[in-house]
């Protein structure tokens, strides 16, 4: 690291030594100088547009910004004086001009403070019904800091009507004071473009260019202009009266295996809202839709499954604990080790998982530990989990030369490697995309193969061709990529779920053989690391994956009936869709209902990882945790306590956790790196071998099925993926 | 290099050849101002004209020669005889025109308005010893009217690119040492010395350099720009070159304004000559310097003249302005050393570099050398685009150039929206940087806008603070916010409607915004504000106490009526009455219905100029209502 250059100013009268490239706004944050401020922001490019953050500079005319000039060595600043606070006092009464100023300067404000929570309280007292941001409001802070009692100007209500038609979040910009921030966050910070200001003067607003819809506008709804909003402009439509949270609940992501961190924040016991994490390594916070808006309804929705229930003659029937374990354990003892499987979802925690395959291979005695990827992907099932695990970091993207795309759009999902291939791509990095339709990285890309998936195989052979060095019949027009430079093809949902996958599969693992390319696969199963890791899948056992080398493993239909008959399913987690593995009965342990046409005979209530401790493995192989922040809903339990209580009826003291530490230990010392303080697993290359599946095994195989975990679609359950569930079809 | 010499040379006999030739040539002045008068009809009159009297003659399109009031402008050069101008020509002017020189064979005197000869003509003065032109000194605008704009020829013919040539064969460092000695300041309005820029960013590491033209001219009333451009182009671009010698630049963008056609369409033709003429490419005329131009056409936001504004809707981003620093000299397009210099000091440079320093320091005075054009509008009786020497007083430009005010001087207002209005005491006032600063003012791009007594000093602050409210680019709230609260004020003042401490409340305003807002469209907008509260005083405190206008603008604060005693009834008024408001039958006092009347000012002034007692209508104020 090199050694900072420092710079030595004053600042009110006290010498300080700054980092150079610092601007005296931060500088003096540093030196512990609150100097008020709107519109800058960590993070963001500096803009200067609030003008509250005016200070004297000696030698410089005028009162400069401080949030928009740097440091320089001997520089004397003022940031108090008279005349600087005369000029913020009527720089913000202007500013309030614009705002609706009546929590500001109310003659109940104190009161208000006092006794009311939130503005929605306040509106049924006072007929105040303006905003949702009360208490959560910077503007309310700076009034206070400038110390505005009053203003003299009239408030000019701009009258634009309130936004609600697009999901997630409504918009009431005559709250907003034209910070920019979004604007810059939107632009500068997650590369979309969604935002911009449109019309000048005092018609000047924020939105989409053209008067379409942000859903019309390619927003991803990443909810990051909301975040760094600091009125109440820009509101979640769920968490918007909910104020000021209790407390904020640090977690990850279980919508995909990118791993992102979440802030949950919590009051009165639920989780109502979700916030980035801009120190996080692998996301760096630009977290998409899914974390950002689908958790709350979620995992609050009241179709949560409370207590467990039994069908009988006449439909369910609620029963207890006791008896639908005892139920359970009598129907898989009943089957005996052959006439039952365990079906695990791989969005469970790496402790459900290695609870599960305990279950199975010690408790049952069978190896038939199956999963909806097995079904999926048939028989390019070895090929798939041999670039799963060769995939490369998100991190890696930015320094390759070249990228090629295939099938991978990064609207609604993967957004975290979507931006860093925008960021690459800006700068001097050659992408190329291959996607069925438009897709969002088309625009920075130096071609954008547009065709039916049929096709694609053909385009990878050219640029196969055009790399070995034989490539004058190629159809690629330009040779993009150059052999012995860093090329990095992702593989995405569109090439993962196309007909044409075998032979998609097949050109990719011969350009990482044989030229060297690197590969990202971003594919939708949350924990398959951890499932293999666990060794929550036929013929693995846990730990395997532990040392360099070959590990040769039978594919799992060579190991386990696939498609046959058993007299019990259990199913944890999820059902995959496609009526497969078949049951005469099924076990559904999850949070929310079966999904339509499977009639389970037990439903055992799961509790969520917003609710239970755990530990889930991104695909980069980061061991990242899953933390408590609400009580479980209703009477549901943790996944491992349901199978070690059903474990423990059918053979006594088998199964026995008291914790999930107990389990944490047990597999710290199975699993090799999960103890180890980089946090992180050692991922090897996987051989397969024995005769595959015959393909299709499911349905999926077809499509790229709507965003879901535990096997449910979040649209089923979060109102504002349903419009992004119809975008994406279109 | 030989092969421009040759080119020069011939240019030069093909010049001289034009101007002895035994065929006559008519010239149009055809710039914008031109055409909007009708130079294009007389050109089609002009060729039938020939056709039917199976004359000859070659017809030349020339730029603008300066005086707005005499467009359309026709000169007319018989073999042997000197160039003579007339003015105002229409169609049927145009029939004696052409048969006086081309069948009686000698000018016509009475309609002819100056000739460019240099032995006198009886009858007929010389061009510029009319009173508009003679205390004019031109440098800038030296070829406009003169050259055909579209022919690189006649440019180099007039010693076009010679100062270009003369930078090439020194070092940039040198032509930058001749700018300082010339003293030449931004012609763009704030006047920061020219060289002063080019050396920071000469200096400023970057492989890549550029060099914009500033050419978007959105001050109301202001058109010098667009004038130089459609008949000099090469002037401007000669500029570049030099410029971009100087600073290192390898890429020169022209930002202009969309809304100016005919000068895109006339750069672009120069641009295209330059390359066919070696100058502009790699290695231009064997040297080591390679330079390319652009044009980037704005889409009319007045603050795209603002250089980082400009910068960023060449980016294709949104105009608005950044803070500075960094400044562009260092960081400016796409994050290089650029150089933004205005039209007009692009234009003056090639004059410096072939005539050298010392040349241009005996114009204007010390500190503020050289010439500045302005347009001056308003109401004056001889408008149009003048070039005078820095440190001219107001008064020579207002009374001996522009012919004096049509009414009683009130004011002018100099700088455009962002400039000052200055009233009587300061006519004797030296057109200078520091003077017009020292007054509140400041200099501009160079709009001059002057106005009588029939003009509202608050009708007009309104004005422009109308103006710089709708093109605030919304970013900073001072701007934004301040001038819709001073616009909303002033409106409130012409309705009649202000209150007392409503000129505290302007003081303060303007007085935010000029400390708080971030640039400089914003610093200066409430200038024109400022200044009439100094000035003017006692006008908005009529408004305000006496609800009275007294320029008879403000309609709320006025009322007409019929003087029954005077009225000769006559009917003009009734004819001309758009709503109806005015009855009567012929020959008897009419009648005004107040509550139709829209206050259209169409009847007084009929009545005032036409009918034959005059005055039987007036304009009630206050003060003589009670």
């Amino acid at each position: 690291m090199t050694r900072e250059k420092k710079v030595s100013i004053t600042i009110d009268n006290r010498k300080v030594e700054a980092k150079a490239g610092l601007t005296i706004l931060q500088a003096a944050r540093e030196a512990g100088v609150d100097i008020p401020s709107l519109c800058a922001l960590e993070h963001l490019p500096s803009y200067g547009a609030c003008r509250l953050c005016v200070v004297e500079v000696d030698g410089i005319r005028g009162f400069p910004t401080s949030c928009t000039t740097p440091v320089e060595e001997g520089m004397v600043i003022r940031t108090d004086t008279a005349e600087v606070r005369t000029l913020r006092q009527e720089v913000l009464k202007l500013l309030l001009s614009e705002h609706p100023a009546s929590c500001l300067f109310c003659g109940e404000k104190d009161d208000c403070t006092e006794f009311q929570g939130t503005i929605r309280k306040v509106g049924v007292t006072t007929g105040c019904h303006y905003c949702p941001n009360d208490t959560l409001c910077e503007l309310q802070d700076i009034v206070e800091k400038v110390g505005l009692t009053e203003t003299s100007y009239p408030v000019y209500y701009r009258n634009f009507p309130l936004e609600k038609e697009d999901p997630f979040y409504d918009r009431d910009y005559n709250l907003c004071i034209l910070c920019g921030r979004c604007v810059r966050v939107c632009n500068d910070i997650r590369l979309n473009g969604t935002l911009s200001f449109k019309q000048r003067g005092k018609q000047t607003t924020i939105g989409p260019a053209f008067g379409r819809t942000h859903l019309e506008a390619g927003c991803e709804f990443c909810g990051a202009c909301v975040a760094v909003c600091p009125t109440g402009a820009l509101s979640a439509k769920v968490s918007k009266w909910s104020g000021k949270p209790d407390g904020i609940v640090e977690s990850t992501c279980p919508y995909c295996p990118t791993g992102c961190t979440l802030d949950l924040k919590v009051k009165d016991g639920e989780v109502v809202d979700v916030s980035a994490d801009y120190d996080s390594p692998t996301e760096h916070g630009l977290i998409c839709v899914k974390g950002r808006f689908a958790i709350p309804e979620y995992v609050m929705s009241p179709d949560r499954l409370a207590i467990p229930t039994i069908l009988g003659p006449e439909g369910y029937d609620y029963i207890n604990w006791n008896i639908a374990l005892n139920q359970a354990a009598e129907k898989i003892k009943e089957a005996g080790a052959k006439g039952v499987c365990v079906v695990v979802s791989p969005d469970l925690s790496n402790e459900d998982l290695f609870t599960a395959q305990k279950f199975a291979r010690e408790v049952i005695g069978t190896e038939a530990i199956l999963s909806p990827v097995i079904y999926d992907m048939g028989s390019d099932l070895r090929a798939f989990v041999d670039l799963v695990l060769t995939s490369e970091p998100i991190d890696s993207v930015e320094s390759a030369k070249g990228i090629l795309s295939i099938g991978l759009d990064t609207t609604y999902g993967f957004t975290p490697l979507g931006i860093a291939v925008k960021k690459a791509a800006r700068k001097d990095t050659t992408l190329v995309t291959i996607d069925d339709g438009e897709c969002n990285l088309d625009f920075l890309s130096e071609e954008a193969f547009r065709s039916n998936p049929e096709s694609w195989p053909e385009y990878l052979d050219g640029v196969i061709r055009s790399m070995s060095g034989n490539g004058k019949k190629s159809k690629v027009p330009a040779s993009f990529f150059k052999k012995g430079e860093r090329n990095i093809a992702i593989v995405g949902p569109g090439a993962i779920f196309s007909k044409k996958r075998t032979e998609i599969f097949d050109r990719v693992l011969s350009m990482r053989n044989d030229l060297g390319w690197k590969v990202v696969v971003c594919h939708p199963y949350t924990n398959l690391l951890g499932m293999l890791a666990m060794g929550a899948f036929p013929g693995l056992m846990p730990g395997s994956l532990k040392s360099d080398g070959v590990l040769k493993l039978k594919d799992p239909a060579a190991v386990v009936d696939l498609k046959g008959k058993r007299k019990v399913g259990y199913f944890i987690g999820e059902v995959p869709s496609g009526g497969l593995p078949r049951c005469d009965h099924i076990i559904y342990q999850n949070a929310l209902p079966a999904p339509e046409g499977v009639k389970p005979f037990l439903n055992l209530p799961a509790a969520l990882f917003t609710e239970v401790p755990g530990t889930t493995i991104s695909f980069e192989g980061r061991i990242l945790p899953f933390n408590r922040a609400s009580e479980p809903f209703g009477d549901s339990k943790a996944d491992w306590w349901i199978i070690c209580g059903i474990a423990d009826r059918i053979k006594k003291g088998a199964l026995k956790y008291g914790s999930v530490s107990a389990i944490q230990s047990e597999i710290k010392k199975a699993v090799p790196g999960f103890a180890g303080k980089d946090k992180k697993i050692t991922r090897k290359k996987v051989v397969m071998e024995g005769k595959p599946a015959e393909k299709p095994l499911s349905r999926k195989v077809a499509a790229q099925g709507p965003a879901s975990f535990r096997g449910v679609p979040l649209h089923d359950y979060v109102a504002g993926m349903k419009a992004i569930e119809e975008r994406r079809h279109k | 290099m030989n092969k421009l010499a040759k080119k020069i040379d011939s240019a030069k006999s093909k010049w001289e050849k034009l101007n002895d030739n035994k065929e006559p040539i008519v010239y149009i002045g055809a710039a914008s101002c031109g055409r909007a008068a009708g130079a294009l009809d007389l050109k089609e009159g002009i060729k039938t004209f020939l056709d039917e009297n199976k004359k000859s003659a070659r017809i030349i399109e020339v730029g603008c020669i300066g005086p707005c009031y005499l467009e359309p402008l026709i000169d007319i050069k018989m073999p042997g005889q000197p160039r003579v101008s007339y003015n105002n020509v229409n169609a049927k002017m145009l029939g004696m025109i052409l048969k006086s020189h081309f069948i009686d064979g000698a000018p016509h005197k009475k309609l002819a308005l100056g000739h460019f000869g240099t032995n006198d003509i009886d009858g007929i003065p010389k061009f510029f010893d009319l009173p508009m032109l003679k205390p004019q000194v031109r440098i800038v605008l030296r070829n406009c009217g003169f050259v055909d704009p579209e022919e690189i020829d006649q440019y180099l013919a007039v010693d076009g690119y010679q100062g270009f040539m003369k930078a090439l064969k020194t070092t940039p460092e040198d032509v930058i040492a001749v700018v300082r000695q010339a003293g030449l300041r931004g012609r763009g309005g704030a006047g920061f010395p020219t060289f002063r820029k080019w050396t920071v960013c000469r200096e400023s590491p970057g492989e890549q350099k550029y060099l914009i033209c500033n050419a978007d001219e959105g001050d109301p009333g202001a058109f010098m720009n667009r004038s130089l451009i459609e008949s000099d182009p090469h002037a401007v671009l000669e500029g570049m070159l030099i410029a971009g010698y100087a600073i290192g630049a390898s890429k020169g963008i022209v930002y202009i304004r969309a809304e100016y056609p005919l000068a895109i369409d006339r750069l672009k033709r120069a641009i295209g000559q330059m390359r066919e003429y070696g100058l502009l490419g790699k290695n231009i005329l064997g040297s080591d310097f390679s330079f390319e131009i652009k044009i980037k056409e704005g889409a009319g936001a007045f603050v795209c003249g603002e250089e980082t504004a400009l910068i960023g809707s060449i980016e294709g981003k949104r105009g608005m302005p950044k803070s500075r620093p960094p400044f562009p000299a260092i960081s400016g397009l796409f994050q290089s050393p650029t150089i933004i210099n205005n039209v007009e000091t692009l234009g003056t440079l090639p004059n410096i570099l072939r005539n050298g320093p010392d040349w241009y320091t005996r114009f204007g005075k010390e500190g503020n050398r050289g010439t500045k054009t302005f347009s001056l509008v308003g109401k004056i009786r001889r408008p149009g685009l003048i070039e005078v020497q820095l440190g001219t007083t107001l008064r020579e430009i207002i009374f001996d150039i522009g012919g004096g005010v049509q009414k009683n001087f009130k004011a002018i207002q100099t700088g455009g929206p962002s400039g000052g209005c200055l009233s009587e005491e300061f006519l004797d006032l030296t057109v200078d940087y520091e003077s017009l600063a020292s007054a509140g003012s400041i200099m501009g791009s160079g709009g001059l806008i002057v106005m009588d007594e029939d003009t509202c000093i608050v009708d007009l602050a309104k004005y422009f603070l109308d103006f710089t409210q709708k093109e605030s680019c919304g970013k900073c709230v001072p701007c934004r916010v301040g001038t819709r609260h001073i616009l909303e004020i002033l409106e409130r003042i012409t309705n009649g409607e202000g209150q007392p401490d409503d000129l505290l409340a302007l003081r303060t305003l303007g007085d935010t915004i000029k400390k708080g807002a971030l640039c400089g469209l914003g610093q200066t907008a409430p200038n024109p504000v400022l200044t009439t509260l100094r000035y003017f005083r006692n006008e908005y405190l009529e408004h305000i106490k006496d609800h009275r206008c007294r320029a008879t603008v403000c309609k709320p604060l006025i009322e007409y009526r019929v003087i029954k005693e005077k009225c000769t009834g006559c009917q003009s008024c009734v004819r001309v009455c758009p709503t109806g408001a005015i009855t009567g039958p012929r020959s008897e006092p009419h009648n005004l219905d107040a509550s139709k009347c829209i206050k259209c000012r169409s009847c007084y002034e009929v009545c005032r100029y036409e009918a034959i007692a005059g005055d039987a209508i007036v304009i009630r104020t206050a003060e003589r209502q009670s």
